[in-house]
């Protein structure tokens, strides 16, 4: 069974659940693959740590939580410091370059992606975005999920009126991650 | 500034078609044609006085300075719709833009109007606008049909304010639309705050 295991981790208020359950609904609904979503939060809504963990895989899946992610997405240095030990070796770690310093912690053969997630969103007008550029930076990087069905899951999930600057932060990630993997990193 | 999505092609309801597109300021004297086309009556409505060259100089500094945003509607080679976001660059009403709206009597209830209304909305969000205001007289029932399917509701009521062609004084209906709403659902659904920690 091709399965792939990913964790996305960061702050309350970055978006990170709606970047997992974006990846999730692009497999699920979009691509015709399996999805599950985990999710858990700090007690609060802003600035406490939170994650969620995504299982994307082309049969059923049996058990959804995720204990050594194929990819690791970090929104924050705390999430980083967390989670990146936990990736499989070969797995691949995309990181908020401009928050994140990335340290001996990684286990020898990660590929790691930088990308300024947080100046791009504000460069496109709301750093609120930030999420959304993470998630095109997934797909762009690995191609997990297909462009197509993450345009569409994004559409379907951001609020009327909004859509139009999300699809521009989803592709705004997705060209910088394709231009990091033919760059060879 | 340049506007992303732009030509669009759009199918009215009657099966005519229009390509939607922001205003080349280098072809701006087609929208004083489009204007002088208009009837004398649906003029009168307009601030200005769309027909003199002035008014041409003074709309193309402001689309250039970004004060404005002006979409048209062409078929077959001639603007049949204008649409215009103006909008304060600076002072406590800079979160404000005003929408305007002149569609040619051929193609009204066609939906142009709505197509270019709501293109303008879509402009707007983008551009941070969060509030977007219209003034329309009473007696313009479409128009004001129109912009309450498309969010905007009734502020205010200027009494008398306007006169028509026939002399007549006509109230004046301010409407607006407050679109920053649209970010506050942004905001909550990037909260990543469970219900059941409340």
């Amino acid at each position: 069974m091709d399965k792939t295991e990913i964790r996305v981790g960061g702050l309350g208020g970055q978006g990170v659940i709606l970047c997992g359950m974006i990846i999730g609904k692009a497999a699920s609904i979009f691509d015709a693959k399996h999805a599950t979503l985990i999710q858990s939060f700090g007690p609060e809504a802003r600035g406490s740590a939170c994650s969620a963990q995504v299982t994307v895989a082309d049969e059923a899946i049996g058990y959804p939580y995720v204990k050594s992610p194929d990819v690791l997405i970090v929104m924050s240095p705390d999430a980083y410091t967390q989670f990146a030990p936990q990736i499989k070796p070969g797995g691949i770690l995309l990181y908020e370059k401009e928050l994140i310093a990335l340290d001996d912690k990684l286990s020898a053969g990660v590929k790691a992606f930088g990308i300024p997630a947080t100046r791009f969103a504000e460069e496109l007008g709301r750093r609120l975005v930030l999420n959304i550029v993470m998630t095109g930076f997934f797909a762009g990087v690995t191609g997990v999920v297909s462009f197509e069905a993450v345009e569409k899951a994004v559409t379907s999930s951001v609020p009327k009126g909004t859509e139009d600057l999300n699809l521009r932060a989803f592709r705004k990630g997705y060209e910088y991650g394709r231009d990091q993997v033919a760059g060879g990193n | 500034m340049k506007l992303e999505g732009f030509p669009q092609n759009v199918a009215l309801r009657d099966g005519a078609s229009v390509v939607i597109k922001p205003l080349d300021v280098e072809e701006a004297s087609a929208v004083l044609k489009f204007y002088r086309s208009l009837p004398e009556e649906d003029r009168l409505f307009l601030r200005d006085d769309v027909t003199k060259p002035e008014w041409l100089r003074r709309f193309v500094a402001r689309i250039e300075s970004g004060e404005t945003v002006s979409l048209v509607a062409e078929s077959e080679g001639r603007i049949v719709g204008e649409a215009t976001l103006d909008r304060a660059q600076h002072g406590w009403t800079r979160h404000v833009a005003e929408l305007r709206l002149a569609v040619a009597p051929a193609l009204r209830r066609s939906g142009l109007g709505t197509t270019l209304a709501h293109e303008l909305v879509r402009v707007a969000t983008r551009i941070g606008v969060e509030k977007m205001v219209i003034q329309v007289v009473e007696n313009q029932v479409g128009a004001r049909k129109m912009f309450r399917k498309l969010g905007f509701r009734q502020e205010a009521v200027l009494r008398g304010h306007v006169k028509d062609i026939h002399g007549m004084k006509r109230d004046l209906v301010v409407a607006s639309s407050d679109i920053s709403h649209i970010w506050d659902a942004m905001e909550s659904l990037v909260a990543d705050f469970s219900p059941s920690h409340e």
